[in-house]
């Protein structure tokens, strides 16, 4: 049903209508922004714009949580219940909520003033248990904290957030002194061009553009740096494949859709440093032959989309972006996207379907995207932390770099601390620090029950494990791997079954459906872990989880099945309650086929 | 695709395959079978459903690039970690494929148990049951039982409806997308799409009305499981119990291959017959569901003699016959052979109309013979396409860098579903396409260059074309081409022409003319397709437009050439064999000349050829021409025989009951010219009987001394030896080898779909051009300058989904039947003062006037106004003569307290 008053979008579109396909999620965006929700009317205008057939408009709208192809509260609460925040106590929080909101996660109230919504990780861990409101954080949150502020909401009040400063970034803290990667974190204005200046900013650019494009690459490749977004691929050789490709152009894409429950250092960096971030892609670009860029916000960041729309602004004005830049022959330029609420638009080729305009689904690969990425041409796509890595090579040298920490895994590293910790926060180390370091570092606050490593793929630790450093080598004779760098720690009073119900209810959440195995296998393992919660178990079930969790691995077209099941099968040594056979029908016709 | 070859070894086996092809088809060329779910090899791989997981390795490689070799000297494999989905794998040279493995067994049951536990086994009442891929497929590698929990079954209500002709079973569903690829890679209508994800996943359409394609009904043949099913098949029979009888479809001259779903003396179902030289696989929703006609309650079913009293009475056979007979005759000794007038639809066989044209010109002796009751007469497009048409051996398919199609004044979605699809095949390819329409229609979607003549400058623009390329592209013409007889004329002819009073005339810009003249003169394969809008908008200067595309062709030294040639796109499915069977008053079957020159169709049904009796066999002038009915009413002697008491069987004297195509066996010739062979599947109704037996009958009658044809094989045996083209068409011959082109026959459902396997693949007969000298003559008739009156021009729209006899009876199609409807562009509804939503309008023309719905089509030229026919009773044929008029005419608009 079209409303009466269809807002007026006509400038929202045409910004992007000359993107064509690739427009419409940025159009989708802002025209829910301004209208609350994409009616029918409001799609078709879009589609009719871009040239994008309603059902592909639909398709995609509908992909994207964040997106709302049904009306909701001019208020959307959106509660983080996932891992951390679960441990903060979100689950008695939700009922707090409920009961000052009126409204029962999922619903919207009658008068159209409120929409609640249970939501995964926000990526605000180090303020756990928190919330949003529309685009706004807010947390620590008790529940007095949250009864106040959500009556206010109820009550038509203005709420206690200001618009037009961003929140602080979460805190860091250095185990290198000074700080390599965090040099700059609190210490200089993230506004400022100037400040970021008068601390080394751009001395990695400056150098770069001295060397040839392939000697930049050498030098890469001589640092020894490893991809920080989880797979651990050495950034070097995915630069040169990259700059082997005769096809034009390329592009340089920078993941900053960090969306891996209990990951925050991505953002991090972009609140604080953000000219880092676009240093290192400009050095990137200039090693492959790139002109243009694009940095994928995850949605839920307003304030570091803010941040680097500001920062490409005062690069482009001052010269490091744009035509000739520093007075080279070098173009480049970077573009700005979010995201809307997809997890597994953090894999590299969903993340490039979402830019193209499409639903963020997995490509097969090969080929890989250096040689058929964004648009079908070769890119390189890098994460932010690694990128940020990049101007310290070239302005240090990669002879520092390499010889900074572990041999194996040479270079800062960033991890997030949150959970059953005091001093939840970004850590930077290099990889021989043990995880124990990190932890005790982060003080925890009660008995330590388990550390989850890597997020919500990743792998549940027990304390007598936590000696083993953070290098892949050390990681993998406890069978984990770092991941995005998360550390979550679970409190002795953590109901652990309830804390990996909520990993299988995320992965079930998230998987795209593209692929079988994962589509189907989320959720069968999250149906079983809830039929536990209900005190069913049948002999069987580990076996079960078990062939599921191997079909995902062997069978599912990207990381997000492959790694769905991690978590759940290290969690079963905590798991072991005792097995019965479910229901009353005993095992002679126990119902299935 | 790189045609170098590469050998790898499946199971140890080295297979050839040329470099690039994905695992599943290599390894099907050798004869291992790989399942698939959503891999289908005419839509691009996604990788989706993971039930083809194989084993591969690559020969590993030193640092110098050489080959590591093991003690034993044989090359090292390094495999790859995970299975690799051998949809998406290309093979390359050395790589080995492991499909026996125990590992890969386990993955495949795996991957069928994951969809089998969401699955409902609903089979006992799934219309797949029984070609179903997960079916067969779970009993050949599946687990024989499931480990997962019944009550996480999903369920949801079932089935919804896609559109009223297609039904969405999302219990079923597995998530393949070879539904919505087909819509958006084949058939360019992408209406379905994915909602939500994960679980929550479903297919969804967004259109009006819903799941808008003339193309739907092949996703249901595609779909790997019962997901989508149509609303034709619904719980009609299960698929085991069919007898599946190889047809040809009888709606338009694509010439698609059909399979015949009979069952208990029904038409169950229509299914493609895979093709890959007329249809592919596909068939259009018109084919599939436009059957309904066949099984009609209203078909006539025996003979019917007009009595004193003026009403019909039925009659036996003999009884009609003779009297026939016997009026004839009193017709010919009172007034001579020639007040005798025949019109053989183009519905008909070519054996009908071999012995229609037999019996005119060698029994009656009447040359008055025509079949071109809805194509018009006297262009000479019939004798260009015996000269340059499409020369055999061509397969629209093969064309890709360096072709070109031009289309001009086409509308191959509406008229040609199936040719649009390989016109886009062709273009994806690297074909390239121009369009050449006064109008906009759906494969401008296709074009490189659209071209937007005026109607009436449609030879100007040709001619045009053809200066340009003799002129200014020497080096592009063929040696041969000043050899024809007609060449130096139409040299001269074109000399005299003004290039920029042509193209001013068009209404299409010089430059826009070189730059297609350069394309055709750079082209491997030209194709001209010409349509019947371009004919009639041409007007008196169609023949024109005929000879210079001919010109064209025979300069650029295409014609004769595999994958060139002139196609004209004809309004029926026999078109093409009507004009070869010499349906035509100044041509023998074969195309050759007449002594004795007949009437044409229009004298005939304009009474300028003042007949005294007409035989009318399958066409129906009253309805399709209704400025012909004073004549037919006031002819003393009218004939029908058609399948309903059509608008014109209502004015006969005698009525013959023909059965429909599906109830005798015949042969058609495509627009392709592709003759190929129809089985009888049904009994006809009462006493119908087959068009050739009837007129053979006559003959008898008329003590003819024609051989006793016994069956339509008979006939057709005598078409493979009296005319030339046809030379051993025998039926026997039509069958041609079996060229399954599905590698893996027995399980081709898995990879294709439940499009029917196919041996009869037709025969093309050869044009004069591909003679070693050939010998045809160029025509030049002359340009005169385009009509210009007041008054907005009308053009004539045909609609695939119209009022026609046939289609009319399929009510499953009702909702998306084309209405009465006038299209204005933005210029004429403002003049007329028509808002965004339309209006009513009166429209006036051709002595006509009726009151319409208008819609505005803002990419429509000013001018022109487009006009439906075969819509509505008779009223909107009398408009255009059934779409072969352009008239100039007024809009007026009328207000709402007059409608």
């Amino acid at each position: 049903m079209a409303h009466a008053h269809e807002p007026d979008v006509s400038d929202i579109l045409a910004r992007w209508r000359e993107h064509g396909r690739s427009g419409l999620l940025p159009c989708l965006i802002e025209a829910q922004e301004r209208h609350g929700w994409l009616s029918p009317a409001l799609c078709a205008q879009i589609g009719r714009a871009l040239r994008v057939p309603l059902a592909d408009v639909y398709g995609v709208a509908s992909f994207y949580s964040l997106l709302y192809t049904e009306p909701v509260g001019r208020y959307v609460v959106r509660l983080c219940d996932d891992v951390t925040c679960y441990g903060h106590g979100s689950a008695p929080l939700a009922d707090v909520c409920r009961a000052a909101l009126g409204v029962e996660p999922g619903q919207t109230s009658p008068d159209g003033l409120v929409t609640f919504e249970l939501h995964p990780c926000l990526g605000y861990c180090e303020r756990a248990p928190c919330l949003m409101i529309n685009a706004h954080v807010y947390g620590p949150l008790g529940a007095q904290g949250a009864q106040e502020l959500l009556g206010r909401l109820r009550a038509g009040e203005p709420l206690p957030h200001t618009a037009h400063a961003d929140p602080a970034p979460p805190p860091a803290f250095s185990l290198e002194g000074e700080g390599m990667l965090l040099a700059r974190v609190g210490r200089v204005d993230p506004s400022s061009l100037a400040d970021y200046e008068a601390h080394g900013g751009y001395l990695g650019l400056r150098e770069a553009l001295r060397r040839t494009p392939a000697q930049v690459v050498e030098a890469v490749k001589a640092s020894g740096l490893t991809g920080r977004g989880g797979a651990a691929f050495p950034t070097g050789i995915k630069w040169e494949s990259a700059a082997r490709q005769p096809a034009e152009p390329k592009y340089v894409v920078c993941n900053a859709d960090e969306s891996e429950p209990g990951t925050f250092k991505d953002r991090l960096l972009m609140e604080a440093d953000p000219f880092a971030v676009l240093e290192g892609m400009t050095i990137a670009a200039y090693a492959v032959g790139a002109s243009r860029g694009y940095i994928y916000v995850r949605g839920e960041f307003h304030a570091a989309h803010r941040r680097l729309a500001g920062a490409v602004a005062a690069a482009r004005e001052a010269g490091y972006l744009g035509e000739r830049i520093l007075g080279t022959d070098f173009t480049f330029d970077v573009e700005l996207r979010r995201g809307a609420g997809a997890y597994v638009c953090g894999e590299e080729t969903a993340l490039f379907e979402s830019i193209e305009g499409k639903r963020g689904m997995p490509r097969q690969k090969p080929p890989f995207p250096t040689e058929q990425g964004l648009f079908g041409r070769p890119t390189v796509i890098n994460n932010v932390e690694t990128l940020a890595n990049v101007p310290l090579i070239l302005a240090r040298g990669p002879a520092w770099f390499r010889s900074t920490g572990p041999q194996q895994a040479p270079g800062p590293k960033l991890f997030c601390l949150s959970g059953a910790v005091a001093r939840p926060g970004v850590y930077e180390a290099t990889m021989n620090v043990a995880l124990r370091e990190l932890v005790e570092r982060a003080i925890p606050r009660e008995e330590i029950r388990a550390v989850l490593v890597g997020g919500a793929a990743g792998t549940f630790l027990a304390p007598d494990q936590l000696d083993t450093p953070a290098t892949p080598d050390g990681l993998s004779t406890v069978g984990a791997a770092l991941g995005s760098g998360a550390l979550i720690v679970v409190g002795g009073s953590a109901d652990m079954l309830a804390v990996v119900e909520r990993i299988t209810r995320f992965f079930a959440h998230e998987s795209c459906g593209k692929c079988y195995p994962c589509q189907l296998g989320t959720y069968r393992q999250w149906e079983i872990v809830r039929r536990w919660q209900g005190g069913r178990r049948r002999p069987d079930d580990v076996e079960r989880l078990h062939d599921v969790a191997h079909a995902m691995r062997e069978a599912s077209i990207c990381g997000l099945g492959q790694t769905a099941a991690n978590a759940l099968l290290s969690a079963l040594a905590w798991l072991n309650g005792p097995e019965k056979p479910e229901g009353t029908h005993g095992s002679a016709g126990d119902g299935d086929h | 695709m790189s045609a170098d070859k590469v050998t790898i070894y499946v199971n140890g086996q080295p297979v050839e395959a040329p470099a690039g092809t994905v695992i599943v088809e290599a390894a099907k060329a050798a004869g291992v079978e790989i399942p698939v779910f959503c891999y289908h090899p005419k839509l691009t791989p996604v990788g989706m459903c993971r039930m083809c997981l194989v084993k591969v390795g690559q020969p590993a490689r030193g640092k110098d690039g050489a080959p590591e070799l093991d003690e034993e000297g044989k090359p090292v494999i390094r495999w790859f970690p995970r299975l690799m989905t051998a949809c998406t794998t290309p093979v390359s040279e050395g790589m080995h494929v492991i499909t026996d493995a125990p590992e890969v067994a386990d993955a495949w049951r795996g991957t069928l148990e994951f969809i089998l536990t969401s699955h409902p086994l609903d089979c006992p009442v799934c219309d797949k049951g029984g070609e179903c891929p997960l079916q067969d497929l779970t009993f050949k590698y599946g687990p024989d039982l499931s480990r997962f929990y019944v009550p996480y079954k999903m369920h949801f209500q079932k089935p919804v409806p896609l559109g009223e002709l297609i039904w969405l079973d999302r219990e079923r569903c597995i998530y393949c997308s070879r539904c919505i690829r087909f819509c958006e890679e084949i058939a360019n209508d992408p209406v379905l799409e994915f909602a939500d994800r994960g679980r929550a996943q479903e297919i969804v359409t967004f259109s009006d009305p819903p799941f808008d394609s003339y193309f739907s009904g092949n996703t249901t043949d595609i779909c790997p499981v019962g997901a989508l099913t149509t609303e034709d098949f619904r719980f009609k029979a299960r698929v085991w119990e069919l007898r599946n009888v190889p047809s040809i479809c009888p709606h338009c001259p694509v010439g698609c291959n059909i399979v015949i779903g009979e069952r208990a003396g029904e038409i169950k179902r229509i299914m493609p017959r895979a093709n890959e030289w007329v249809n592919e696989i596909w068939i259009c929703d018109k084919g599939r569901f436009g059957h309904h006609f066949v099984g009609a309650e209203d078909r006539l079913t025996v003979p019917l003699i007009r009595d004193e009293d003026g009403s019909f009475r039925e009659a036996t056979w003999p009884e009609a016959l003779e009297h026939v007979v016997n009026r004839l005759a009193a017709v010919i000794s009172t007034h001579g052979a020639r007040a005798v007038g025949g019109i053989a639809g183009a519905r008909a066989a070519n054996e009908d109309l071999y012995l229609f044209v037999k019996f005119f010109r060698d029994v009656l002796g009447s040359p008055n013979v025509d079949h071109r009751v809805a194509w018009p007469a006297g262009t000479g497009i019939e004798q260009a396409v015996a000269h340059v048409g499409l020369a055999s051996g061509s397969n629209l398919a093969g064309l890709g860098k360096g072709s070109l199609i031009l289309l001009v004044g086409s509308d191959v979605e509406e008229e040609q579903p199936v040719t649009y699809l390989r016109v886009r095949r062709a273009r994806r390819n690297g074909a390239t396409v121009v369009v050449a329409q006064a109008r906009p229609v759906k494969e401008d979607a296709e074009a490189a260059h659209i071209l937007r003549y005026r109607v009436g400058g449609e030879a100007h623009l040709m001619a045009a074309l053809l200066k340009v390329v003799l002129e200014e592209h020497e080096g592009a013409l063929d040696k041969r081409f000043d050899k024809l007889k007609g060449a130096q004329q139409v040299r001269e002819a074109v000399a005299e022409l003004a290039l920029d009073e042509l193209a001013g005339a068009s209404g299409v810009g010089v430059e826009e003319i070189r730059a297609l003249a350069g394309l055709v003169a750079g082209a491997r394969d030209v194709i001209i397709m010409v349509g019947r809008e371009a004919l009639v908008g041409a007007e008196e200067n169609a023949p024109a437009l005929v000879d210079a595309a001919a010109a064209l062709l025979a300069a650029t030294g295409k014609a004769g050439q595999a994958n060139s040639g002139l196609v004209a796109l004809w309004p029926h499915n026999n078109s093409q064999g009507a004009c070869d069977m010499g349906v035509l008053p100044d041509m023998l079957p074969g195309y050759r000349s007449a002594d004795e020159v007949g009437a044409t169709v229009d004298e005939m049904l304009s009474g300028a050829a003042g007949l005294k009796a007409l035989y009318i066999m399958a066409a129906d002038p009253a309805r399709d021409r209704p400025s012909s009915r004073p004549v037919l009413e006031q002819v003393d002697f009218l004939v029908v025989q058609d399948l309903f008491m059509t608008e014109t069987a209502r004015l006969a004297d005698v009525i013959f009951p023909a059965a429909a195509f599906a109830e005798r066996a015949g042969s058609y010739t495509s627009l392709e010219r592709r003759v190929q062979r129809a089985e009888q599947a049904l009994r006809p109704p009462g006493e119908a009987m087959p068009d050739w037996w009837i007129v053979a009958q006559l003959a008898e009658r008329f003590d003819a001394a024609w051989p006793p044809y016994a069956t339509a094989v008979d006939v057709m045996a005598e078409i493979a030896k009296q005319v030339k083209l046809y030379k051993g068409m025998t039926y026997e011959k039509l069958e041609g080898e079996p060229v399954p082109w599905s590698t893996v026959a027995g399980y081709h459902h898995i990879y294709t779909g439940t499009s029917v396997l196919n041996t009869w693949f037709g025969q093309q007969w050869p044009v004069q051009a591909e003679a070693r000298r050939p010998k045809y003559t160029l025509r030049w008739s002359g340009l005169r300058p385009p009509r210009r009156e007041q008054g907005v021009r009308l053009v004539p729209r045909r609609r695939l989904y119209d009022h026609g006899t046939m289609i009319a009876r399929s009510h499953l199609l009702d909702r998306r039947r084309a209405r009465p409807e006038v299209l204005v562009s933005s210029q004429e509804a403002e003049r007329l003062g028509l808002g965004e939503q339309g209006g009513t309008l009166r429209v006036q023309a051709n002595g006509t006037a009726l009151v319409a719905s208008a819609r505005l089509e803002p990419r429509l030229p000013a001018g022109l106004a487009v006009v439906a026919f075969d819509v509505d009773g008779t009223a909107w044929n009398a408009l255009t003569e059934g779409g072969l008029r352009a008239p100039f005419g007024t809009l007026e608009k009328v207000e709402e307290a007059e409608e």
